[in-house]
């Protein structure tokens, strides 16, 4: 194979992988971060990250891993670089709001606001496994952890929603 | 316990739930001979559909940034000091793009404006040479676009991070990056394209300038607040035209 034929097959390659998965990146970086802005931001510099090392991801199958853990680290990176502190749930961006408007179903909406409040330490396990479907051995691999500590985190998240949307519902 | 024989207490079976609501957890047949524990787990899976649906929110379309060539890896992100809000290369492409449509300012008169435009519409259309990099371009790589057509060019004059033959005024000249203070600096080397005084580009935050070189023209466009004074001396210096 030439090289312009190898280019072309590498870039068939992570079209084909990008899109598959580009909203699972997409929603992944915006629970990780909060904000959609940022999370644009986060999946467009994980993309060129996976693009220079495409050649490292040895089968397609194994994409989806391999790509949430590039924005994992792009989003830490980004928050490293702009020194963010955590998000003002009473000065949200437009952007934000629009990620919380309310939709025709109450009981979502008062979940996805409750998620939103979720500390980073619970949210992330949590839309790991339920979002992106991996068992609780696999996240705890992805964020480098025990999976003790990750079924914590995982029990504590869900009693806090449990708990916000029985006290929603008892208003 | 709400009951006996069971291998799982209702506590943990409680807190293993909430940990793992999912068909796969272990203390599953617990539920079976405790009432108070299925109707719990009913709960708890009902309160995951709905995680499910408020964590699937919508996506925009997806936008593919501008992807190097394989051969020109190791593009790094702009440093903070650089960025803004959008990817380096979208703001430089907009402010060429910019740039186009506001025009450009002669020097003196009887300058080649379309000259001009065609340059500034030519950045435009190879947005992705506009990165921040720290890897320079091979001498190999180098050597093949502007031997041919240029003469030599000492190429020590700056981190010169993208090469490439492009077509300027019908006329095939080497096109080049140079990595500048503000961020990167195109250089157009135009054998054959004469002009009689020099001219300056300016737009939305690009400015540059056309330079006559002897039997041709060079091309110069950074950043607005980039000072070019330097780059334009030694890039005179060290190109020499084989023309």
């Amino acid at each position: 194979m030439n090289e312009i034929d190898a280019d072309r097959e590498r870039r068939k390659r992570f079209d084909r992988v990008a899109g598959v998965f580009h909203q699972d990146m997409y929603r992944y970086a915006t629970w990780l971060s909060r904000n959609p802005d940022v999370a644009e931001e986060v999946v467009q510099e994980a993309l060129l990250r996976a693009w220079k090392s495409l050649d490292a991801l040895r089968e397609d199958e194994a994409a989806k891993p391999w790509l949430l853990t590039i924005v994992r680290r792009e989003n830490a990176r980004y928050f490293e670089r702009k020194r963010l502190e955590t998000v003002d749930i009473d000065n949200l961006t437009p952007a934000q709001s629009a990620m919380l408007a309310e939709t025709d179903d109450q009981e979502t909406d008062d979940i996805r606001q409750a998620i939103f409040r979720l500390e980073d330490d619970y949210r992330e396990p949590l839309v790991l496994q339920v979002l992106m479907g991996y068992s609780t051995k696999e996240i705890a691999e992805m964020m480098g952890m025990q999976q003790g500590a990750i079924l914590t985190r995982l029990h504590r998240a869900r009693l806090k929603l449990k708990d916000d949307v029985e006290r929603e519902a008892a208003r | 316990m709400s009951g006996s024989g069971k291998a799982m207490n209702c506590d943990a079976f409680k807190e293993g739930i909430l940990a793992d609501p999912s068909a796969t957890f272990e203390g599953a047949g617990h539920a079976a001979a405790c009432n108070s524990c299925a109707a719990f787990q009913a709960e708890v899976q009902a309160l995951d559909t709905h995680i499910l649906k408020a964590l699937a929110i919508d996506v925009p379309d997806l936008v593919m940034p501008e992807l190097p060539r394989v051969a020109d890896d190791n593009v790094v992100s702009l440093p903070v000091f650089r960025r803004s809000r959008l990817p380096g290369w979208f703001a430089i492409a907009a402010s060429i793009a910019l740039a186009a449509v506001v025009g450009v300012r002669l020097l003196g008169p009887g300058a080649d404006l379309t000259l001009a435009e065609e340059i500034l519409a030519h950045i435009d259309h190879e947005p992705g040479a506009l990165r921040v990099t720290d890897v320079a371009v091979t001498d190999d790589r180098f050597s093949a676009v502007v031997r041919p057509v240029t003469g030599t060019m000492d190429r020590n004059i700056g981190l010169i991070s993208y090469a490439q033959s492009c077509v300027i005024n019908g006329r095939e000249v080497p096109h080049l990056v140079i990595q500048g203070e503000k961020g990167p600096i195109t250089l157009l080397l135009m054998p054959k394209e004469m002009i009689d005084m020099a001219q300056a580009i300016e737009g939305a935050g690009v400015s540059g300038v056309i330079l006559p070189v002897g039997n041709g023209s060079i091309a110069i466009i950074g950043e607005r607040d980039e000072d070019l004074t330097e780059l334009e001396r030694n890039v005179i210096d060290s190109v020499e035209w084989s023309i």
